[in-house]
């Protein structure tokens, strides 16, 4: 079982990046979440000023309607996300 | 128990308060403390253990500096006095990790926000008593103690004509949504019957189908579709079997007890809402046990835009890989049974061709709120006036029914209607509400709305505009008022703490004006990138906690311009109830642009035009 099986949803990480400008951060930011292991990882904010800039990237671990790790991990079983067949209705 | 005594150390060159506090509470649990001075040395302090004969060291260092140095110093000097395993050593202040104590031989390390309690319950080798959660809280009713009274008479018998003339006009009239509405309520009533053992299963096969027959009658192709020949509609998914159970699983663990932290600070109110819609039932179930679990009284229900501009509504257990949760019996049901009892629960029903349905399917989930808005609905909203008039009495009617209040939502001020004609549109709502036995409630938008960007009035606060319009509703009708949705709106920016900022503050003037309830946003309001995230909610919801630790029982004082512009609103509001009723019919003042008009930014809604018919 994976640590990042148990995250809700998704990581971000925040910090103050020193770079030329905005563009330059984002690149960096982008760079750093590749670093990190961090997939399809997006800037959920970001503000230049001088030295640099503070940033907040995100990348999503489970996205609504994905297969959640932390259901698997919890109830022990096949987890959620098969497809035999469509439930019951009411 | 028996008295202790507990040396208590800075292991700092001044004093912190933690130390103090945690002396404080142990004596008044009955201990005698020796508070050192702080800068001594380390060699010093453990001298004064050994002639003290002490029960308990407990240690404070804020210093983020040679912390595991001077830690583990502390523990091989009191090794050497003798005095490990006989006195128990704890450290605690803002420098430290309990992990890392642990680490160095620490019986017990207190990180920040550590509270007095812990140490006390440290030293008497308990289990700390958590007196800041709560098991559960009481269901508040947000319409109780109101008269509904109008209390200016003229106004009051303009609304009461209005209000009157409009219901006379709906209740000659249906629609699809109407009878759709009908017909999903046999359907359930037959599934329950079926389930209590009172209809055999032929007669309710034979039933069911007789009834999806009719339902199917008033649908578009594409429902037709999805139950004739099990069509998936786009973006959607039916749950399988093995998720079914699992969402069981996440039921019963989530609608057991919780730790429910209190999120006001000496009032009563505002209730605080929560939005939810992440389009999957299991993220849904998620989202709301944490809300509820950082202090939400209440969680809102959102279904995707899309689904709104569908004749009918699928079946069956279902996930949306966009925003917005579907409307299905199962689905909510499942949502519904997993919050705590406690939790207020509302179910939107404002603009769409679906309105009577989803107050059926609501009810029959167990919701204790919709939302109802003719104005809003057909006039930022895409759905047809004529339609929404309709549909929206029924939805009234069916809500009274219930015993499901709703509020009146006011979100075509987000189009640039001015606020003087989204209250008229919301008021007319208020009294045909009111008229068939419902309870409304008010809900003017905290929002620095286009046409509050236009005519400057929050160019210098926030304040005096949100007052005012409290202020103004409040001249008008005794009525719950609920801002929202959320409140703030259009402040939000992809700042995370900007954005719980803006909430909180929005929050604490909220409470300040007393107001029954209020929707927050999460600090991803503004962010359009993906799913709103889990602890984003809990941004806002730490947030306006503080907020309201921080103002308590005061009150924000706006300026004269409130009052002004309150005086302004009412005003505003009575020329257009009179336009409304000189032109002697709501529906075609809403055609019209009387409550709002194209130049404002409103339009008449197209979806479902064309489909009432006289009864």
């Amino acid at each position: 079982m994976r640590a990042k099986d148990r995250v809700l949803d998704a990581i971000d990480v925040e910090t103050f990046l020193v770079c030329e400008h905005e563009e330059d951060a984002r690149t960096v930011a982008l760079a750093l979440a590749a670093d990190m292991g961090l997939r399809q990882a997006d800037i959920v904010f970001v503000e230049w000023r001088g030295l640099g800039a503070r940033v907040r990237i995100r990348a999503y671990v489970h996205r609504p309607g994905d297969r959640y790790g932390w259901m698997h991990e919890r109830e022990g079983g096949d987890g959620v996300g098969g497809q035999e067949g469509p439930a019951g209705t009411a | 128990m028996a008295a202790k005594k507990v040396l208590l150390a800075p292991l700092d060159p001044v004093h912190d308060v933690g130390l103090k506090l945690v002396k404080r509470a142990l004596e008044r649990a009955g201990h005698t403390t020796i508070l050192l001075q702080p800068d001594l040395s380390v060699d010093e302090i453990v001298q004064r253990a050994v002639e003290e004969e002490v029960h308990s060291v407990l240690v404070g260092r804020t210093l983020g500096y040679n912390v595991p140095e001077v830690l583990a110093r502390l523990v091989d000097v009191m090794e050497a006095a003798g005095l490990r395993g006989r006195v128990q050593l704890g450290v605690g202040g803002m420098a430290i990790r309990p992990e890392l104590a642990a680490e160095l031989g620490y019986d017990r390390g207190f990180g920040p926000g550590t509270s007095p309690e812990e140490a006390v319950a440290f030293v008497e080798g308990r289990a700390p008593v958590v007196a800041e959660v709560m098991s559960s809280r009481d269901k508040g009713d947000l319409t109780s103690g109101y008269s509904y009274r109008v209390h200016d008479p003229g106004l009051a018998k303009t609304l009461d004509a209005i209000a009157r003339d409009t219901i006379e006009w709906a209740t000659a009239r249906t629609s699809p949504a109407v009878e759709r509405g009908r017909i999903r309520r046999e359907l359930i009533n037959s599934a329950i019957a079926l389930g209590y053992g009172r209809m055999s299963p032929e007669d309710h096969a034979t039933l069911r189908q007789e009834l999806l027959d009719q339902y199917l009658g008033h649908c578009d192709r594409q429902i037709q579709g999805f139950y004739r020949r099990g069509e998936r509609v786009a973006r959607t998914r039916p749950l399988s079997g093995v998720e079914v159970a699992a969402l069981e699983q996440l039921v019963a663990r989530t609608s057991g007890p919780a730790q429910l932290k209190p999120l006001r600070h000496g009032r009563t109110r505002p209730l605080v809402f929560v939005q939810y819609g992440t389009g999957c039932p299991f993220m849904d179930i998620a989202h709301i046990h944490v809300a509820e679990s950082w202090g939400a009284d209440g969680v809102v229900h959102f279904d995707p835009s899309w689904a709104a501009r569908r004749e009918g509504l699928m079946e069956g257990y279902h996930t949306h890989e966009q925003d917005g949760s579907l409307l299905t019996y199962e689905n909510l049901s499942r949502t519904s049974a997993s919050r705590q009892a406690s939790t207020l629960w509302q179910v939107r029903a404002h603009r769409g061709l679906n309105t009577p349905e989803t107050v059926v399917l609501a009810a029959a989930a167990g919701a204790d709120l919709t939302k109802v808005n003719i104005a809003y609905g057909s006039l930022g909203a895409g759905t047809d006036p004529e339609r929404l008039a309709v549909d929206g009495v029924e939805c009234m009617r069916l809500s009274a029914e219930a015993g499901m209040a709703f509020d009146v939502v006011t979100n075509e001020e987000l189009c640039g209607v001015p606020a003087h004609k989204a209250f008229a549109g919301m008021l007319i709502g208020a009294a045909m509400a009111v008229r068939l036995g419902a309870r409304p409630i008010l809900q003017p938008l905290f929002c620095l709305s286009p046409d509050v960007m236009i005519n400057g009035q929050m160019d210098d606060n926030f304040v005096d505009y949100n007052a005012a319009k409290v202020m103004a509703l409040r001249r008008i009708m005794d009525a719950p008022i609920w801002p929202g949705a959320p409140i703030g709106f259009l402040t939000h920016t992809e700042d995370r703490v900007q954005s719980a900022t803006t909430t909180a503050l929005h929050a604490a003037l909220a409470s300040s004006l007393d107001v029954d309830a209020i929707s927050i946003a999460s600090t991803d309001e503004a962010y359009s990138g993906g799913a709103i995230a889990g602890g984003s909610r809990v941004d806002t919801l730490r947030a306006t906690a503080e907020a309201f630790r921080f103002f308590g029982r005061t009150t924000i004082a706006p300026s004269p311009r409130a009052e002004e512009w309150a005086a302004q609103l009412v005003e505003g509001v009575a020329n257009v109830l009179g336009a409304v009723l000189s032109r002697g019919s709501f529906v075609a003042a809403l055609y019209e642009g009387i409550l709002g008009s194209p130049e404002d930014g409103a339009y008449p809604g197209r979806a479902g035009r064309g489909t009432v018919w006289l009864r």
